[in-house]
């Protein structure tokens, strides 16, 4: 066999494999994605939003508590992380800059992004569910804190660090402080790239659940009380999902829709400004 | 002809990343109200020189300045020495142009806000006054909220000058301000350099050496970290002593 034909029929055989293996992750992919639509907006009621659990096996009742829940617990972790995500990113890319240790930091962080989630709810079990004797919101909320922070960190340090150093020196020499250099300056140069991480760190923990079963728990009464368990929708569905009603399925169906809805939207709207950004 | 020194360099040696030697004892007056060029090749010198000036180099590790630059009585080196007070009195225009990523006319008044102005009709009074000074008001007057960065280079450059006219600083240095411009642009800068003088002393580094013959009263030759020559601009470019400075500027090396 000549060399041309070896090269032709190695060619043909890549793409057909690669096309394959493309349209192998994305049959799946629709094939979820298309699932949960389906069932999802069958089982999406208006009166979801608005009821409170009933007794289980009995028809009717909603997710109002889960919703409620779901955003409390994300609204507080947002508080919390995005703060520390954003001054650590601060520390490393500004006063830190070029040292071994924020070198240390920014790889750590990279670890933890990639360490399981339930590694992170076990961890704050340990830390603040077991020795108060029980689940709470707060729990909830710095546990997903903790998966936010090293994402807004590292976001944060790497979009600061993108800024030119030009910018900095130019306000310096204003006689400016480096407080106020960094603040009105720099971070104005990097605002867009921030805020994307932001909400990209957001989605990614709006649908966690293994970090809330050890820490925030669930709870099937509607309850404003973060000292006290809370209901998430993702713990919601795991536990509607393995229940025997039909009408516990039905919703469990509904919150999933919901949540990936929720979670698309974030992404976009992180896409969008990243977008917009890139236009200016 | 007696003129006032606004600066006096006394034997200044510099040091970058603890040991690199970038100026070998190096003295020269500054006039006031006078534009002083820097001129050199490459890797000379020049411009570690003029960020002496507003203690630039402490942005960054393992410096070391030795030597003396006199301003109003007190060497600037010295380590006492409010870096925000001085940097705010000794403006600074770089290579490339620096706008902030605001409005034009937040640019301006960023300088302002940090002298504590805060009286919004007295803001727009200066920044308009700035532009003008900068000769940049007609051209950005019905678009002082728009993005700095829509601005032409020679406008952004322009800009930046305005900014660091409006904190009314005494001194203002130029780091290769025309380098990254046009030849227009470029002649309507050296046009306010000149302008400038009446009100500022000025020091400014450039590669351009007609351009170092049109702007400036006194010029110094740097090499290697040593200031060769230093005279006024007329003898160095007419009839220069040193034979290096010679051959500088007619162009045989460099």
């Amino acid at each position: 066999m000549d060399l041309e034909k070896k090269r032709k029929i190695e060619s043909i055989a890549a793409l057909v494999f690669s096309t394959l293996a493309a349209f192998a992750g994305l049959f799946w992919l629709v094939f979820i994605l298309g699932d949960v639509i389906i069932h999802g907006i069958g089982a999406l009621k208006l009166s979801l939003f608005f009821n409170d659990p009933v007794p289980a096996g009995m028809a009717g009742g909603g997710l109002r508590h889960a919703l409620v829940g779901q955003l409390m617990t994300t609204f507080f972790a947002t508080l919390i992380g995005v703060p520390v995500g954003v001054l650590g990113g601060t520390f490393l890319a500004e006063y830190a800059r070029r040292t071994k240790y924020a070198r240390v930091i920014s790889v750590l962080a990279d670890i933890i992004v990639s360490v399981p989630s339930i590694v992170i709810g076990t961890f704050i079990y340990a830390l603040l569910v077991r020795p108060l004797g029980h689940f709470s919101g707060w729990a909830g909320s710095v546990a997903l804190s903790l998966i936010m922070i090293p994402v807004v960190l590292r976001t944060t340090e790497d979009m600061l660090s993108m800024v030119p150093w030009t910018l900095r020196e130019a306000a310096f020499a204003l006689g400016a402080p480096y407080y106020k250099v960094i603040i009105q300056v720099v971070y104005r140069g990097a605002a867009t790239g921030i805020l994307t991480g932001i909400l990209l760190s957001i989605a990614r923990v709006a649908g966690e659940t293994a970090p809330l079963m050890f820490t925030s728990f669930n709870n099937n009464f509607f309850s404003w009380d973060m000292n006290r368990p809370i209901a998430s929708l993702t713990v919601t569905i795991f536990q509607y999902a393995m229940g025997p009603y039909d009408d516990w399925h039905q919703q469990a169906w509904a919150a999933s829709f919901v949540i990936t809805v929720f979670i698309l939207i974030l992404t976009l709207l992180g896409r969008f400004v990243l977008k917009w950004r890139f236009k200016q | 002809m007696t003129l006032n020194i606004e600066f006096s360099v006394k034997d200044l040696d510099f040091y970058y990343n603890g040991n690199v030697h970038a100026l070998k004892g190096v003295s020269l007056p500054i006039h006031r109200n006078q534009v002083t060029a820097l001129i050199g090749p490459s890797g000379c010198g020049k411009t570690t020189l003029l960020r002496c000036f507003n203690r630039m180099h402490d942005l960054y590790p393992r410096h070391r300045y030795e030597g003396e630059i006199i301003f109003e009585d007190r060497n600037i080196l010295a380590d006492d020495v409010d870096l925000i007070k001085l940097r705010s009195r000794i403006g600074m225009v770089f290579q490339k142009p620096t706008p902030f990523p605001m409005s034009i006319a937040e640019n301006i008044a960023y300088g302002l806000r940090l002298k504590g102005v805060r009286n919004k009709g007295e803001l727009t009074g200066r920044i308009e006054q700035a532009l003008k000074n900068a000769a940049l008001w007609e051209e950005v007057r019905n678009k002082m909220n728009a993005n700095a960065f829509d601005l032409s280079g020679g406008q952004q450059q322009r800009l930046v000058i305005a900014r660091a006219l409006a904190v009314e600083p005494e001194v203002l240095l130029f780091d290769e301000p025309t380098s990254a411009l046009d030849p227009i642009s470029t002649a309507k800068i050296e046009e306010l350099v000149v302008t400038l003088k009446k009100h500022i002393t000025i020091i400014i580094v450039t590669h351009n050496m007609q351009q170092a013959a049109r702007v400036s009263d006194m010029t110094g030759f740097m090499y290697l970290g040593e200031l060769i020559e230093f005279g006024s601009t007329e003898k160095i470019f007419t009839n220069p002593d040193n034979k290096q400075t010679d051959d500088y500027i007619t162009g045989r090396f460099g």
